[in-house]
Formats: C-alpha cells, sequence, structure tokens
C-alpha cells in the first residue's frame, strides 16, 4: 500500500532479529497445523495453530526477542497520530507454517543442520545450549563474529510477509504469501472461576513420561489428576504392544504445584497430545490444568536467552467419556488407587498437606 | 502369585537391552524362558540360519529372581514376546552425567509375568527412574514353547578362541555390500583368512544390473598366534553370513570377552559362544555348504527321497531316549554327496574323543554340558523336520544358502507318539 503522495510508506511492521533459533524453535512448537493465525501487535507477535477445534496452540515472539522492532498502526487505546486512516488496526492474517519455518531455518544453514542433527539425539542439552548457552562450537559462524541479521516485515495489508536474510554476505529475500484470516475460536477454558487441578512441573518430567509412552504407539491417552499418589498419571491404551502407566510417584519432590480441587481424569487422542511435545524439549517449566468440562490447558514458559521469557499455550478438548469408560481405563493398575474413591484420596491428601 | 518375578539393576537393564538389541536384528520376536536358575532368551531368524541364545543366571544377573511357576507351568515358564517393545521399555534413560536432580536414568527395573486361568496374562515392567517418575508397561505375550537349535558340539572338531575385540576391529575391514564370509585356515603360513565376498553375479537372483556389479573379494590373513586356541582342519573352508557375523560381534565386542566358536564341516552349523558377568552368549549359524550352485539345483528330488527313508529313524531314536538330543543329525543330499553314509556313522559311533558321555545310545547326552539339554518336558523333544521345512529348505536353496544343515533346527513340540 502506498500513500497519497505515491512513495511508499513505511511498513505496518518491522522487525530485525539477530538470531532465527528462538523464533524458530518457538514456531516448530505447534508445527501441527498446515496454516497458521498471525497476530501482530505491539508487543509481539502472536501465532495461533488449530487442529480441528480439538486442539489449539499458541506461540509468541515478543518485542523483546528483536534488536528493533517497530510497528505503525494503531493499536487500540494509543493516540490516533498517524495519517493514514487504513492503517489503524493491528494487522491479522494467516500464513502457510511450513514456508514460514523453511524461511526462519535458512539462517545459519550450516550450524543449524549441524545442531539439529544433535538435538535430535539430544532433546534436553540441545535445550538448554540453544537457548541459554550456546553451543561451545569454536566454528560455528556465531562464534566467529559472522552472525547476520534476520528483518521480518509486513508491508501493507494483503502484501506479503518478507523475510530478508543476510549472512556472511549473502542475502535471501523471502516472500510468503499472507492469507485472509478466518473468524476464529478459541477452545473455550474456563480459567480462573473453576481449574480443577493445577500442576506445574519441570517440562522435561513431562518429556520423560512420554518418551516412555510414545514406543507403544498408542491410541488414547488418558491423563489423571489426584491429590494423593500417584499425583499425576498418564495412561495409554489401544496400543499394539499393551498399555503403559506413567506415575509421578514422588510427586512432591517432583511436582512444583500440586492443586488438585477434585479427581481429575480424562481421555484425549495420543497424537495430539503428543504434538506438544515439541514444546516440551525447548520449555523449562510447565502448567498443567483442567476445568470442569474436562479441557486441558498446557501452558509452557520458554527461556529465551537475552528476552524475557515466552510462553506457549496449548489447550486440548478430550473425548466425551461416560463414568463407566472411565472406570475400565482405571482398572487394573490399580495401586493407592482405592477403588477410585474421591473421598479416601483427598482423605489422605489432608493429613499430608497438614 | 506371580509365575516370575525379577528385578534388574541400572547395569542389568543396560544388558538386557543390549541382548535384546542383537536379536533384534535377527527376529522380530524373542522366547523367554524362566526356570528357577535361570532366564533364558532365544530368537530363531526367519530363515532358520541362525539361532541366538542368551542364558541369565538368576543368582548373578539379576538383584533378585523369584520363579514361582504355577499349577501348569511348575518347572519352567516360557512366552513369546515382541522385542521391540521391550527394547523400548530396557533402554537406557537420559541421566548419568547430569545432576541427581535431573537424572531420569533407570534405578531399577522389576518385571512380573502373571498367567494362569482367571488371570491376565500380562508381562508388567515397573520401571524406577532415579527422579521420581514410575513407568509401568504391561505387556501382551503369547504362550508359546521355544525352539531350540541342536549342536552337537563333539561332531565340531574345528575350533578357535580369539578376543572379540581383535575381531571386531578385522570387521572395520570388511567393504560394503558383501554379504558371505569365508573362514578358512592355511596351516603352511599359519594363517587364518576371513575372506568377504559376495554370489557372482550371475548366481545372484535375476536381475540384469546385478551383471555390472562388480563380486568384491576382501581377504584378511590373521596370523595363528592371534588367537588363544586354535584347532582348525587345513585348507577348511567354512562361509557363513557376514549380517549375522557383524550383529554377534557387535554386540560381543560390548561384553568384550573371549569369543569362542566350534564348527565342523561346511553346511553344517556352527556355535559361538562368549561370555559375560552371569550371561552366556550362545550363537548358531548354518554355514553355507559347498558352493556348487549346479549341485543344488539337482538335488531336490533326491533330498525328498533320502528325507523320507531316513525318518522312521529318527523317530525310533526319539522314543529310544527321552533325551532330546537323542535324535541324530538328518542326512542331508548334500553331505551325503560330500562326504557320504560313512561320516555319519563316524560320528555316531566313534568313542567320542571330547569330555565323554556315554558313548552308546544316547548320544544325545554328549551334548549334556550344552544348554539346550535340560529339556525335562517330554514335549520338548527334538524332532525332524517336517515337509513344512523341506519347503523352506528349498527357499533356502534359492538364496543360496545350502541346507544341508538344516535339518539341525528342529522344533521342539509334540513328539509324544
Amino acid at each position: 500500500m502506498e500513500s497519497s503522495d505515491g512513495v511508499p510508506g513505511p511498513p505496518l511492521f518491522r522487525a530485525v532479529a539477530s538470531s532465527t533459533r528462538p523464533l524458530y524453535q518457538l514456531l516448530k512448537s505447534i508445527n501441527f497445523t498446515k496454516k497458521i493465525h498471525v497476530e501482530i501487535t505491539e508487543q509481539g507477535i502472536r501465532f495461533t495453530a488449530d487442529h480441528a477445534r480439538v486442539m489449539q496452540g499458541i506461540a509468541r515472539w515478543t518485542k523483546s526477542m528483536f534488536t528493533s522492532y517497530t510497528t505503525n498502526f494503531n493499536s487500540p487505546g494509543s493516540d490516533q497520530d498517524s495519517d493514514s486512516g487504513a492503517e489503524s488496526a493491528p494487522p491479522t492474517f494467516q500464513i502457510s507454517l511450513p514456508a514460514l519455518l523453511e524461511a526462519l531455518q535458512i539462517f545459519g544453514a550450516a550450524d543449524a543442520a549441524a545442531r539439529q542433527s544433535k538435538a535430535d539425539m539430544d532433546p534436553y542439552r540441545s535445550n538448554l545450549r540453544h537457548l541459554r548457552n550456546h553451543d561451545p562450537d569454536a566454528f560455528s559462524n556465531h562464534t566467529l563474529g559472522m552472525s547476520g541479521t534476520c528483518s521480518l516485515s509486513y508491508a501493507s495489508e494483503g502484501g506479503p510477509f518478507s523475510i530478508v536474510i543476510e549472512e556472511s554476505g549473502v542475502t535471501t529475500t523471502c516472500n510468503l504469501t499472507t492469507y485472509i484470516s478466518e473468524a476464529r475460536e478459541e477452545i473455550p477454558f474456563a480459567l480462573e472461576e473453576d481449574p480443577t487441578f493445577k500442576i506445574i512441573t519441570q517440562a522435561r518430567w513431562l518429556l520423560d513420561a512420554m518418551a516412555e509412552i510414545v514406543p507403544t504407539s498408542p491410541e488414547r491417552l488418558t491423563i489423571c489428576a489426584s491429590r494423593g499418589p500417584p499425583y499425576l498419571r498418564l495412561t495409554s491404551s489401544g496400543g499394539a504392544f499393551g498399555s503403559t502407566t506413567v506415575d509421578f510417584e514422588k510427586g512432591l519432590a517432583l511436582l512444583e504445584t500440586l492443586r488438585v480441587e477434585q479427581r481429575w481424569s480424562q481421555t484425549f487422542r495420543f497424537e495430539v497430545v503428543n504434538s506438544v511435545t515439541e514444546a516440551m524439549k525447548i520449555a523449562n517449566m510447565v502448567s498443567l490444568r483442567g476445568d470442569s468440562q474436562g479441557v486441558l490447558s498446557i501452558q509452557f514458559m520458554v527461556e529465551v536467552e537475552g528476552s524475557e521469557p515466552s510462553f506457549l499455550d496449548f489447550r486440548v478438548v478430550p473425548y466425551v467419556t461416560h463414568e463407566d469408560d472411565e472406570e475400565e481405563e482405571g482398572e487394573g493398575d490399580g495401586e493407592g488407587d482405592g477403588g477410585e474413591g474421591e473421598g479416601e484420596t483427598v482423605g489422605s491428601v489432608g493429613g499430608r498437606d497438614g | 502369585m506371580a509365575v516370575l518375578n525379577f528385578t534388574l539393576s541400572e547395569e542389568g537393564a543396560t544388558v538386557f537391552h543390549d541382548a535384546l538389541a542383537c536379536m533384534f536384528k535377527f527376529s522380530d520376536d524373542v522366547c523367554m524362558e524362566a526356570r528357577q536358575d535361570k532366564l533364558t532368551l532365544t530368537a530363531l531368524n526367519i530363515s532358520k540360519s541362525a539361532y541366538i541364545c542368551f542364558t541369565f543366571a538368576a543368582n548373578r544377573f539379576f538383584s533378585r529372581y523369584v520363579f514361582e511357576g504355577n499349577a501348569q507351568y511348575r518347572d519352567r515358564f516360557f512366552c513369546q514376546l515382541t522385542i521391540r517393545a521391550l527394547l523400548s521399555i530396557f533402554r537406557t534413560r537420559q541421566g548419568g552425567e547430569l545432576p541427581q536432580s535431573k537424572d531420569s536414568s533407570i534405578d531399577k527395573c522389576d518385571v512380573v509375568i502373571d498367567d494362569g486361568p482367571g488371570k491376565k496374562s500380562r508381562l508388567i515392567a515397573r520401571v524406577i527412574c532415579r527422579n521420581g517418575i514410575t513407568a509401568s508397561h504391561s505387556l501382551a505375550f503369547e504362550v508359546k514353547p521355544p525352539t531350540h537349535a541342536k549342536f552337537i558340539k563333539d561332531e565340531a572338531q574345528n575350533r578357535w578362541t580369539i578376543s572379540s575385540r581383535t575381531l571386531r576391529q578385522l570387521m572395520d575391514h570388511f567393504g560394503p555390500g558383501i554379504e558371505l564370509l569365508d573362514i578358512n585356515t592355511d596351516n603352511d603360513a599359519s594363517l587364518v583368512n576371513f575372506t568377504c565376498f559376495t554370489e557372482t553375479m550371475q548366481q545372484r537372483r535375476g536381475g540384469e544390473d546385478d551383471a555390472l556389479r562388480k563380486p568384491l573379494h576382501t581377504n584378511i590373513a590373521v596370523e595363528m598366534d592371534e588367537f588363544d586356541v586354535i584347532t582348525v582342519k587345513d585348507k577348511l573352508h567354512i562361509i557363513i553370513s557376514v549380517k549375522d557375523f557383524r550383529a554377534i560381534l557387535q554386540h560381543a565386542q560390548i561384553t568384550g570377552g573371549e569369543l569362542t566358536t566350534f564348527y565342523s564341516d561346511p553346511g553344517r552349523p556352527m556355535k559361538l559362544s562368549y561370555g559375560g558377568d552371569g550371561v552366556l552368549c550362545e550363537f548358531i549359524l548354518m554355514t553355507v555348504g559347498e558352493k556348487d550352485a549346479s549341485a543344488l539345483k539337482h538335488k531336490n528330488p533326491r533330498q525328498n527321497a533320502a528325507k523320507s527313508a531316513k525318518q522312521p529313524l529318527d523317530a525310533a531314536s526319539h522314543r529310544a531316549s527321552s533325551v532330546p538330543q537323542a535324535a541324530p543329525p538328518k542326512p542331508n543330499p548334500t553331505q551325503q554327496k560330500l562326504a557320504p553314509r560313512p561320516r555319519q556313522s563316524q560320528f555316531e559311533i566313534r568313542p567320542q574323543p571330547m569330555p565323554p558321555p556315554p558313548p552308546p545310545a544316547p548320544p544325545a547326552t554328549a551334548d549334556s554340558d550344552s544348554l539346550f539339554v535340560p529339556q525335562a518336558d517330554e514335549d520338548d523333544q527334538w524332532e525332524p523336520l517336517n515337509d513344512d521345512d523341506d519347503e523352506e529348505v528349498d527357499q533356502i536353496d534359492r538364496l543360496q544358502w545350502n541346507s544341508t544343515g538344516e535339518p539341525v533346527m528342529i522344533k521342539s513340540s509334540h513328539f509324544h507318539t
């Protein structure tokens, strides 16, 4: 879009980053749909991925991840000093996620390839290295001071989202087509009023738990939170080789926060929950919450180097279950279940807390 | 009460995993056989040309081992499991160098097998990690008696022992794309040659493109001094599959022990064994018979004839002795051609130069120190090959595997008559 005098106006949005790695990693953790919804605000960019209305993932690039970040639109509440009325609303659009990831990956391609192979082998350490202290590789471009820049811009509404990467004398320009955003609905989660349970723990424990379950390639995953042992239990079912139950047995040592109003047990499609694994790899802490409808909210805190931590949000809708089914799931693997008695569980914990 | 209940330490789980990983290169399934004093894992590859057996001593290998049995399985219990599932259970977890609080490595692993009327037949492995997470894996299994391969040690006059690490190093020289390994000796030069090659092009399965492939021969000569023990007939060529040999050595090098082999003639099985702490690893590989493709082509009719002729005899000897190994090795056409009858009878009758089993009727006991003997159950008897197996033999022929030794692979099953 051009201003009335024919000279291109300043872009709606422009930001420069010295590394795309955190940007890439955050986005990759919601990589379960082809198109994602983008919302640019003055504080940062918000990406929302939606999988068949059953799962939603939100990733954010905060302003502080960029060396410069400028917007040229009027966000609600700020003073109206812009001449152009067309640029008043914060831009929203959709974009192809694989294409965006591909473009971001060009940055430091050679280094990234080497790191990626390490990351695949060692999810924990790669997590620590990439986001906190850089890989101590004497010959990486970063160490040699050859790091380039990556500038992102969105010139005008309906225009392409441009990524220009300058690195060791090579400039790569990617223009990604933007799409008109569809009407979006968030998965309702009764946040503060009614979290039936809330558990905060290290993301790696959750990753460990998933690693136990993944090899059985199950169909369903039941997440159960209780006040007493086993506190948090993940049970897989419908797998080819049998079932797996993971208990966070030393609950009080493993779980930073454990608040359970009432025993909570819901069954999810395993594949859906498993797509959160990518986030578990890069995050430090995770908060699991469930509401009375059975919707699960998983929030990750990801520490980003030289920036404030970023949060990843996921919401997952469970299978509709009946009480009978639940009983069936719980049966058979049961020490400490005390006949599924909620009263009993609550009672035992009461003593513990006191 | 559980049929079997044992606990593995972290190291134990690793050894267990290594053993399963090795087996996985041969077969998808493993048979687990539990007795009072030992746990045995066995596997047979799909073409029945390789048999693997790992024996874990109950008192030395496990931190705890309780075999209870039940009414149905008083002395031993057996089941078949998918290796892939077991591998993921016993795999090494992250941890090790990380501080205690972040250590998710295995603290211990409790395995319980339950079976019987009115109970869920499951193998439940409870993996207790140092970080306080406990994973209980529940696997379904098939109750299926294991198949054991028989190896007649006294027949195997050729033997050598060498450090598995040394042998593993030789393997680095094996070129790509090779399939077979010919182990032969030259007493004059005091050398053992390891020759790797693929079958020549016209022999390979049918594709025209194969003609473009050049067969690659690599010969690695090893001085006999490198071997701790070597007693091998001069100029004897014994040929085995490189893939199998590789898989074995990869595992053997982990244990780092001495690898001992026993073998007799081409077309007869070869046994490789080595041991670790409380673990005994044994492999029986079929060796390739004389590389005489034309002979193979003609042999089928005769083969069948020979078999049917011989079968009653075998059966008789079965009845004669309840010891499984009583069955004499099946005669086999190629073998008969090359080293006809005399060899066979010789093998039966000649007083054994080996640590002596009573030579006569139950020559079976020749093996009584072998692992496969203590088959108490009747239905474990060795049985001659049936017709189904003949088909497999034919298949093997097509793959250029000489079938001669095939009869040693015997299914333990219903031979009660």
